[in-house]
């Protein structure tokens, strides 16, 4: 279970996260919704402790993870994966070294520097890459794959964490539509499968609504709405993004004018 | 088409200034700069003739020397190593180990020194500030004089002149380095952090593998303009072709300067082409290997 | 193991890890190669280098003590005095600092004039005639593979001693240096205010004037301005073979072991380095701005 207890985020006077309080349990699959900005992205980042938090605590189970340092730090940061609107591989890399990227928290440092790894890890590696159809790509470089192919990469590397959660920063904002149901359909089995927790932050309300259990809405760093996806209304969602009544959501959660066509729930649904 | 021509043609005192009344920044803006640009080549002119002047220099002393010169260009014809080409090719093959080794040397040493310098790898403001006044210390002071200090510990020879270039070249490798370090994407240093990577890894894996086909290329850049300098240093004692370069030239033996001019010159391209091949060829096909 | 996924069965694995490592076996042998024929290289340098780490190694403390022997002992009570002791010759060391920076800046000038006439000779777009081009661009090269003292002993031998043959000499390396960055800049401008001039009648220097200077007088001034930078180091040196400057002054007092005055002139030569770089620096972010928007 995942608390988070008035966890603040000031850039200088600019409070980005402002006193969010929230309990996930084991399992759920939350969507974060809100415009660029609201703080989604620096809450995330928080949990996985890549910016750490002004106040505030964060909670994993008994663990306060806010007050983590070195080793068990990288374990923690292990246990909940990341993934990137950027995907943040290694670009020159080839694949399966990026995904030994996630196996670097339970290896010696040296054999690791060395880019020497074990059977074992590499028979992981190729397994996580295979449920997504990329074991073939192992040797390629990673920069020379498709942006689709590059977040099923960061996702195999996630997996070989072993991770009790798996944050995903916008993961699906720079992919096409054939690719997004891909990742998001990957990020929904992983969670009812394995039961893990996945956070996910979404621009897109169709996406969010189709595959969470669970939505929060963040405004100016604040957590303005907390609850199952039917619970969002059209009128929710335009206080949300700050819309006005005369104007409605669009898939990707940008404003069209209102004679647009209406609004219609996604079939996405696996 | 003549119609409007011939307007033009015809313009007025009274169209000029109804022109100037209605776009006056086409008349008037360049003013200030025009100034400013005049100003800025006047002073530079001046400037020069008084160096000039300074200097003593007169048209006939300029005359008579390029007099003097054609003499010795005509002097160096054919070009002839007389009984030395033995020693020339020797030489000349110290000039390029003291080149490679010196720039080798610099580059090994001045990648954990640029780490430092990197706001990126090391956030200690005094740490980077520190380390790159130190660096500019050392690039502020010329091959020849590092050479010259060298030449005290070491002794006369080659071995001093490779420990010049590498000691100037890591001033000028730590800086370049370090800001080829500053220029990296902070998004695979995310990817690795935020898997359970530590820092150590988060360089090893995020940034070295992208900075490394840059590096190297700069390691290459220098090796060429090195072969370059190489050839000098032996001038004050520090091995190589310049010893005999600058011996021939005192001794005016004249044909003998101009075949170690030419060995230089072929030396050069040679290793010019060698190096760009080279740089083309890592950048493009190999820089992605893991080791 | 495993929260999240099942090794794959043996069968399924192992020809995926054998096509990995076979395809890593390439790369590793370039990687292995390439550090072999590297220490093939090091090993011949070193032997010709006469490379001597145990010389090396016994030199090692009269390196550090070099530094401790130049810099002359200032105390606290006294530190004015000795100070003055220290740069006891500040007025004369200065003058000769004047004329390398002088030395530097005439050099410098005359080089990018040079540089730039022969720049457009030098450049495919500009240029259609093959032979031209060549011949521009061997003098180009010819004129920048020798370091600037180089030509300057040949200069002192033809100029007699002074700074003269010093200012020669950095003009021609600075005008093959230059030159070609100046081509490489003007080999990569928008040619169609080119065609255009062409096309109302402009000839190959009208062209060329409101063509092409426009676009490229920025790129020429920062590099002119960073080759200066370059110039100020190598002209302090310049001494050494007698072509004026601070260099004579230098070289006598290591020669001699005038321990202080080394120091003395060696933190007038870096001081002043740092002061050039941060002016030029600063001058090429005003400039180019200006002459940014005078386009």
């Amino acid at each position: 279970m995942l608390r988070l207890e008035g966890v603040t985020k000031s850039f200088g006077g600019n409070k980005a996260v402002d006193s969010v309080s929230l309990v996930v349990p084991t399992g759920q699959m939350v969507g974060v919704i809100g415009r660029s900005g609201a703080g989604k992205s620096t809450l995330l980042r928080m949990i996985n402790r890549l910016g750490d938090p002004t106040t505030g605590r964060i909670l994993f189970g008994d663990t306060d993870v806010t007050a983590l340092r070195g080793r068990p730090l990288r374990a923690w940061r292990a246990r909940c994966a990341m993934i990137f609107q950027q995907f943040n591989l290694a670009g020159r890399l080839d694949v399966l070294t990026n995904v030994m990227m996630g196996r670097l928290s339970y290896v010696g440092t040296l054999p690791a520097l060395l880019n020497l790894w074990s059977e074992h890890d590499r028979a992981i590696a190729l397994s996580s890459l295979d449920q997504f159809d990329m074991a073939g790509l192992a040797a390629q470089r990673a920069d020379t794959l498709s942006g689709g192919q590059q977040q099923r990469v960061a996702i195999a590397r996630a997996l070989v964490q072993e991770p009790d959660m798996i944050l995903a920063d916008e993961p699906i904002a720079s992919l096409d539509p054939r690719n997004t149901r891909m990742v998001m359909d990957a990020l929904q089995r992983i969670n009812k499968q394995f039961g893990i927790t996945v956070i996910c932050n979404l621009h897109s309300l169709d996406t969010a609504r189709a595959y969470c259990d669970r939505l929060i809405g963040m405004a100016q760093g604040r957590v303005v709405f907390d609850d199952v996806p039917q619970a969002l209304t059209d009128e929710v969602a335009r206080g949300l993004y700050g819309l006005d009544a005369g104007e409605i959501m669009d898939t990707a959660g940008t404003a069209l004018p209102a004679p647009a066509a209406p609004y219609q729930p996604s079939l996405a649904v696996a | 088409m003549s119609k409007p021509a011939g307007k033009i043609r015809g313009l007025g005192e009274a169209d000029r200034s109804e022109m100037r009344r209605r776009y006056p920044q086409a008349f008037r803006a360049p003013v200030v700069e025009r100034c400013l640009s005049l100003a800025i080549v006047v002073g530079g002119a001046a400037l020069a003739i008084y160096t000039l002047w300074r200097f003593g220099f007169s048209p006939a002393k300029f005359v008579d020397g390029l007099d003097k010169l054609g003499i010795v260009v005509v002097l160096m014809m054919p070009p002839d190593p007389g009984s030395q080409l033995w020693h020339y090719a020797s030489a000349l093959a110290e000039t390029l180990a003291i080149a490679f080794l010196g720039t080798l040397g610099a580059a090994i040493l001045a990648l954990p020194m640029s780490m430092l310098a990197a706001k990126n790898v090391v956030a200690n403001r005094i740490l980077h500030f520190a380390s790159r006044r130190f660096l500019d210390t050392i690039r502020g002071v010329d091959t020849l004089i590092w050479a010259l200090i060298w030449i005290n510990v070491v002794g006369l020879g080659p071995f001093a002149g490779i420990l010049a270039i590498m000691t100037s070249d890591f001033g000028s490798f730590g800086k370049l380095f370090s800001e080829a370090i500053e220029a990296s994407d902070r998004k695979p240093v995310d990817g690795v952090l935020s898997a359970g990577g530590s820092e150590v890894h988060s360089f090893r894996f995020g940034i070295l593998p992208q900075v490394m086909p840059v590096l190297m290329s700069q390691v290459l850049y220098y090796f060429e303009s090195n072969t370059r300098s190489a050839t000098i240093i032996g001038i004050v004692g520090a091995g190589g072709i310049g010893l005999y370069l600058a011996n021939e030239i005192a001794q005016a033996e004249w044909q003998r300067v101009a075949f170690i001019i030419l060995m230089i010159l072929v030396t050069v391209s040679v290793i010019d082409w060698v190096s760009s091949r080279l740089r083309l060829a890592m950048i493009g096909r190999r820089a992605g290997a893991t080791a | 193991m495993a929260k999240t996924l099942a090794i794959l069965p043996s069968a399924q694995l192992a020809p995926l890890a054998d096509a990995y490592r076979a395809a890593m076996a390439v790369k590793r042998r370039w990687t292995i190669g390439g550090l072999v024929l590297l220490a093939v290289f090091t090993f011949l340098s070193a032997w010709a280098g006469q490379v001597d780490l145990v010389k090396f190694w016994a030199g090692l403390p009269r390196f550090a003590s070099y530094f401790h022997d130049i810099v002359p002992r200032l105390r606290f009570e006294t530190f004015a005095a000795d100070m003055v002791e220290w740069f006891w010759n500040f007025d004369g060391w200065l003058a000769l600092l004047w004329d390398t920076l002088l030395v530097a800046y005439v050099g410098t000038l005359a080089g990018a004039l040079a540089g730039f006439v022969l720049c457009f000779l030098a450049s495919a777009n500009l240029t259609k005639s093959t032979p031209v081009r060549f011949i521009a661009r061997r003098s180009l090269e010819f004129c920048r593979t020798f370091p600037e003292i180089v030509f300057a002993l040949m200069f002192v031998y033809a100029f007699g001693f002074g700074p003269m043959p010093g200012v020669l000499a950095i003009a021609i390396h600075t005008a093959g240096a230059l030159g070609k960055q100046f081509s490489e800049v003007v080999e990569n401008v928008d040619m169609h205010p080119v065609e255009g001039l062409t096309a109302s009648g402009a000839n190959y220097v009208e062209a060329i004037r409101f063509g092409v200077v426009p676009q490229v007088l920025s790129n020429f001034v920062s590099y002119s301005l960073l080759r200066f930078e370059i110039n100020v180091r190598g002209a302090t040196v310049l001494g050494f073979v007698g072509a004026g400057g601070i260099g004579k002054e230098l070289i006598s007092s290591i020669r001699q072991f005038y321990y202080a005055d080394v120091s003395a002139i060696l933190v007038i030569i870096i001081g002043t380095v740092f002061l050039i770089d941060w002016l030029t620096e600063m001058l090429r972010h005003r400039l180019l701005g200006i002459v940014g928007d005078a386009r």
